[in-house]
């Protein structure tokens, strides 16, 4: 079975520091591979040791991402793909692009694996316009994969449901957190990873002539992180509708 | 100029809901709103402008694959300035797909939704909630809108106008559907998080928290000692150092003192409320909104609110 | 002498070749392994069994028992033909048996019992049926060994019975040649290794200059042939004294783990097949998981096997397989991403010390102190106060201090402990870079892991300081009188001091938090386990971010040990000690204070 993975370098939100006007400072923040990619490599190396075959890594970013893509390969996979773009102009749409098309050039895989989406970002976008771009079944938030000869079930795991689909081979999917627990890479596998082969490929030759960055960052900034400390007072009926009020006001009340 | 912005969303309330930002949208575009549907009228969606009903799929549970390809076919052909989806699971598979599909861009999850009349303009949380970013894209355009974040549109839309975009086979085949059950809902992937402790008196009393959870559409998470130490829930259920690590976009602690080996589970919560009787205790320290107060009185209060509301 | 018959002559022949078989078999396995049997390494044995014996520990009173009797009967048979003719030798040896029959009397009671536990600890292990009956054929053969030496003392009472004592001397050389020579020789090989040595299995800064091949590197240990020589005759000298079993907190806790018995299982295995099969399907993660590296095992084992060792290896295998759940492998990457293992930011490290005046290396690198906070006092809210109270001592006894703040970093012990050798020395080049960037000189701990790694781990990788714990720079300045407690301060309270394992047992610091406590309070109470046979807190080994399936909680058997002695207060000397008892102690709702004896003293100035 030829599985292939994606993963980001995505910026590690909890070390970004903010300027005091509030911005962001993106340029030299500090990176790590995307929290639910890990899980999405765990699955491929699961699939792969209960169906032999190989695990292929992609990624596309700037030099820094090569780092993820050896903690990749110190997870386990067995050679990488790097699709080298600057990352500041990449939105879903170019980066799924020049994914599929990496992938067209070393596949074609039996099974394609995103996460849910990046801790950084979290559009999510990315894994279904891969499979659309692919020409492949699509099936999103698995929190189960099992594959049996040219079939695959998945177990999807919607808002309120969960949902059982099955899709035939090949197809690409994306998962969710609570699929598996992934394996942590000592650090010297890490540096024993650095002998696996990562082939390097340039972003722009990948991506067909005319496709371009759709969705621009016009202006970023910071809410403030530190806790609040608003003490609700009143009785208990007043406060339990003050706390809701406000719960609402911050959008985190469904 | 003139032309349309369209709305879909599998769920009918939250198509009620995108079709309040597509009026935004609409206004800065001087577009009219469509409300779609596909293979079958929803009468309860609500919305401004008229109904579209794409017809061709047989059947009324329209999976995200059936309905980017529908919509695809219809948009090459009727050309809307954008799409506008919720950003619940199936939507934004759908949008992404849709998106593809057309070869537009799509932004994702997006809120406070404006138009200049050549694109718009949204607003989403990055950064695990810490930074907010503008983000714009031209005409035409594919986006998904965050849920909860507008109120539901009251107008009744005008009647259909009907288009056939031919049958459109599914690759893939849903098996089953099953609802999740509120106890086992995975907390890593909870939004709404009703933390319990020390302060339940008794195991009985732990119902009126889950009941809490449940009408907060959140799932109920404890302290360690009332898994490991008080056997009262299961292990899976405690949340910090030793057990789980949380991301909800809301953590209400519950009669929980806040110790360090808690909080490291629950720091990065998007926002933190609690109520505990000691005004001093630590977890105040690590919250958006405390109450000072005994559990057994707010939490029936909050209920009451809550059910009040809805 | 009269009478020279065959028989008593037989007996004689008899009972000399057995002793020149113990002496030919223990001196070609210390060939075997080149291990010296010298007078030096003899002598320091003797030395070392000498200061054992001052500590009073019942099992090695037993183990010396057996030993001396060993070699008593020994001489008394060679010299045998000689003893007739000299009535003052045996007026002797019969005054030297006394107390050794005493002793052995004892020790076959002990094994006795032991045989009865380690029952028990096999049926709550869930052992196989092979190694019950493999363990229980050992614990048979030790009792006959003790059995037979100890009739052999009895007949020197019994005159006329002389060439009976011979033939019992040599089936007991027998017995001690197959199973005593082993052990006797891991003894003297490794009697004076300390218990704060660690292996390592790759040296990381090798590894960066090049000088070494990742791909060659192997940490861990999958099967049993791959044990180091020194290591399987650890694990073959085990003869089930019991004596780790019974010291062992985990084994108490009613953890899945006995270290005699795991030592016994690689033992077994290593016989089974020659070692080709995979340990760790004979040995579970939770057994080696349930280990808090408190080394009772290793300092309380008569004949020096080193569990520990054995267990670093397996748990370094489970770490490379990946073989850890979401705490142990969030812990580590926490390590990885934030260099602490709570995953907060280095940023917040001094905010224990906000309006507090404490200096740090960046602002004043001229201290003579650099203290070293460590993680847990860095973070936890608890914990801070202890930093907070240290500082007050430290400024009212006029010590230069400055901490390295933000800058500071996990010392490492968690990874090491759990098993991530290579993040382990990653963190430990990064420390000694930036210490020596600041060219400090001393360090001061509160954190005996800490302490235990800068002292005594990190000059192997070229960190070398002068580092001292909290509790031996307070005691001296209470000594040189920096530091007084006016009779007025003095608490009214009753203390009973818990030991931390890696001050005391891994350090040989006593005396000093002892001399704090008297110093400050008006009643000081003593456990019974204390010192180097202090009772862990359950945190060690790494085990204070994770959880291990038990029946008891470590912390709660020793709170309620604390309990015991009827003091109000836990006297606590390492910031995970006071965090597990200080949990304990309101899970038993027994209402005791706990509190590091550094917060004790400063109340009182
Ligand atoms: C090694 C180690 C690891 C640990 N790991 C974890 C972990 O992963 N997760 C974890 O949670 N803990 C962990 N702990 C335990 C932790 O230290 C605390 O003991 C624990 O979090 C306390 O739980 P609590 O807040 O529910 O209880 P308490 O600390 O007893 O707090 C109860 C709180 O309830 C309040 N209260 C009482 N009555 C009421 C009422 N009627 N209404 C409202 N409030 C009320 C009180 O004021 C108090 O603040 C760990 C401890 C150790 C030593
Ligand atoms: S080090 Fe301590 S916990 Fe580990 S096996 Fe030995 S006695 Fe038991």
């Amino acid at each position: 079975m030829k599985i292939a993975v994606c993963v980001k370098h995505a910026v590690d939100e909890a070390e970004l520091k903010i300027d005091p006007a509030g911005n962001p400072l993106l340029a030299g923040a500090a990176g790590k591979m995307s929290t639910f990619d890990k899980n999405a490599v765990e699955e491929g190396l699961r699939l792969k040791a209960a169906h032999q075959g190989a695990v292929v890594v992609f990624t596309v970013g700037g030099a820094e991402s090569k780092k993820t893509l050896k903690e990749a390969l110190a997870m386990g996979a067995d050679r990488g793909v790097m699709v080298v773009s600057d990352p500041t102009a990449l939105d879903a749409l170019r980066t799924a692009t020049m994914l599929a098309a990496a992938m067209k050039k070393s596949g074609p895989f039996d099974v394609v694996i995103c996460s849910e989406g990046a801790s950084d970002t979290y559009t999510g976008e990315v894994p279904p316009m891969v499979g659309e771009l692919l020409g492949v079944p699509y099936v999103g938030y698995a929190r189960k994969i099992a594959v049996e000869g040219k079939t695959a079930r998945i177990e999807r795991s919607l808002e309120d449901s969960v949902e059982s689909v099955e899709a035939p081979v090949p197809f690409a999917t994306s998962v969710v957190s609570e699929i598996n627990e992934p394996r942590y890479p000592t650090l010297i596998q890490i540096m024993q990873a650095s002998k696996k082969p990562i082939e390097e490929l340039s972003g722009e030759e990948l991506a067909p002539a005319g496709s371009r960055t759709w969705v621009e960052v016009l202006s970023m900034s910071s809410q403030p992180t530190a806790r609040k400390h608003v003490m609700i007072d009143g009785s208990p009926d007043e406060a339990a509708a003050k706390l809701l009020d406000a719960l609402s006001k911050e959008g985190v009340l469904k | 100029m003139s032309g349309e912005v369209w709305v879909y969303s599998e769920s009918e309330a939250v198509a009620s809901e995108v079709a309040t930002a597509a009026d935004d949208v609409a206004k800065g575009a001087s577009a009219h709103v469509r409300m779609v549907d596909i293979s079958s009228l929803r009468p309860t969606t609500r919305g401004s402008g008229a109904r579209l009903l794409l017809k061709g799929p047989p059947s009324p549970e329209v999976s995200p694959a059936v309905a980017a390809e529908a919509l695809a076919r219809a948009a090459r052909e009727l050309a809307p300035l954008a799409i506008l989806l919720g950003a619940t699971r199936d939507g934004r598979e759908a949008a992404s797909r849709l998106a593809a599909k057309l070869g537009v861009g799509c932004m994702a999850e997006v809120a406070g939704l404006a138009s200049d009349g050549q694109g718009m303009t949204g607003e989403r949380d990055v950064f695990a909630g810490k930074v907010v970013a503008k983000v714009r894209c031209r005409f035409p355009a594919v986006a998904t809108v965050k849920v909860g974040a507008y109120p539901r549109a009251v107008a009744q839309p005008a009647d259909a106008q009907e288009k056939d975009v031919g049958p459109i086979p599914d690759q893939t085949k849903t098996l089953g559907r099953e609802k999740k059950q509120a106890g086992s809902v995975d907390l890593r992937s909870a939004k709404v998080i009703v933390s319990a402790g020390r302060g339940v008196k008794k195991k009985e009393d732990l119902a009126i928290l889950a009941e809490l959870a449940t009408a907060m559409r959140g799932a109920l998470g404890c302290s360690r000692p009332l898994s490991s130490d008080l056997g009262w829930l299961p292990e899976e259920h405690h949340i910090g150092l030793t057990g789980v690590t949380v991301k909800p976009d809301l953590y209400l602690a519950v009669g929980i003192s806040g110790q360090l080996q808690h909080v490291a589970g629950m720091k990065d919560s998007k926002i933190v409320a609690s109520i505990n009787t000691d005004k001093d205790a630590p977890i105040f320290q690590a919250s958006d909104y405390g109450i000072v107060g005994d559990l057994y009185q707010v939490v029936p209060a909050l209920r009451r609110a809550l059910a009040a509301r809805r | 002498m009269a009478g020279l018959d065959i028989g008593y002559l037989a007996a004689y022949a008899i009972s000399l070749a057995s002793v020149v078989v113990v002496a030919f078999v223990t001196l070609s396995l210390a060939r075997k392994w080149s291990i010296s049997l010298g007078p030096g390494r003899v002598a320091g044995l003797g030395r070392d069994e000498a200061r054992r014996l001052r500590t009073g520990d019942a099992v090695f009173l037993m183990h010396l028992s057996i030993a001396l009797g060993v070699g008593v009967t020994i001489v008394d048979a060679v010299i045998a033909p000689a003893m007739a003719g000299v009535p003052l030798l045996l007026d002797l040896f019969r005054a030297a048996s006394v107390p050794l029959i005493v002793g052995l009397v004892v020790a076959f009671g002990w094994r006795v019992q032991r045989y009865y536990q380690s029952r028990r600890v096999g049926r709550g292990l869930g052992v196989p049926g092979g190694f019950a009956s493999a363990s229980t054929a050992l614990q048979l053969v030790l009792m006959a060994a003790i059995a037979l030496t100890t009739s052999e003392l009895v007949l020197l009472w019994v005159p006329t019975l002389g060439w009976a004592d011979l033939i019992l001397d040599a089936v007991r050389n027998a017995l001690v040649a197959a199973y005593y020579a082993r052990p006797s020789v891991n003894l003297i090989a490794k009697f004076d290794r300390p218990l704060n040595s660690v292996s390592t299995p790759f040296n990381l800064a090798d590894v960066i200059a090049g000088k070494t091949d990742p791909g060659a590197i192997r940490a861990g240990v999958g099967k049993v042939s791959e044990f180091s020589p020194d290591q399987s005759l650890s694990f073959d000298s085990c003869v089930e004294i019991g004596a780790c079993e019974a010291s062992c907190p985990a084994t108490a806790a009613g953890r899945p783990l006995s270290p005699r018995v795991l030592v016994r299982k690689l033992s077994l295995l290593s016989r089974a097949d020659g070692g080709g099969s995979d340990v760790l399907t004979s040995v579970g993660e939770d057994e080696l998981w349930s280990c808090t590296s408190c080394g009772a095992c290793v300092a309380s084992c008569p004949v020096s096997v080193k569990h520990l060792d054995l267990i670093y290896d397996l748990r370094r295998e489970l770490v490379s397989k990946g073989r850890l759940d979401r705490e142990k492998s969030a812990m580590l990457a926490n390590l990885a991403q934030s260099q602490n293992p709570y995953g907060f930011k280095n940023a917040a490290r001094a905010s224990w010390a906000e309006g507090m005046d404490v200096d740090t290396l960046q602002s004043n690198p001229k201290t003579e102190y650099l203290y070293w906070v460590g993680c847990v006092s860095s973070f936890d809210q608890r914990a801070q106060r202890v930093a907070r109270a240290l500082s007050k001592i430290l400024k009212h006894a006029g010590v230069s201090f400055a901490i390295l703040g933000a800058e500071e970093m996990c010392v490492g012990d968690p990874a090491r402990r759990l098993g991530e050798e290579g993040r382990y020395q990653e963190l430990v080049l990064q420390n000694i870079e930036k210490l020596n960037s600041y060219g400090v000189k001393k360090i001061l701990a509160t954190c005996p892991h800490c302490f235990n790694a800068l002292k005594n781990e990190y000059p192997q990788f070229g960190g070398k300081f002068e580092v001292v714990y909290h509790t031996q720079l307070i005691s001296d300045l209470i000594r040189e009188g920096k530091v007084s407690v006016p009779p007025d301060k003095v608490q009214r309270i009753s203390v009973t001091l818990h030991d931390a394992c890696y001050a005391s047992r891994y350090n040989n610091i006593f005396e000093p938090p002892r001399e704090m406590l008297e110093a400050s309070v008006d009643d000081v109470r003593e456990m019974g386990r204390r010192k180097e046979k202090t009772f862990c807190c359950g945190a060690g080994g790494s085990n204070y971010w994770f959880k291990v399936p038990q029946q008891k909680s470590i912390a709660g058997i020793r709170a309620e040990e604390a309990a015991g002695t009827g003091a109000k207060t836990i006297a606590t000397e390492c910031p995970f000690c006071l965090s597990m008892l200080d949990d304990a102690t309101k899970v038993s709702g027994s209402g005791m204070d706990v509190r590091d004896v550094a917060e004790i003293v400063a109340e009182c100035i």
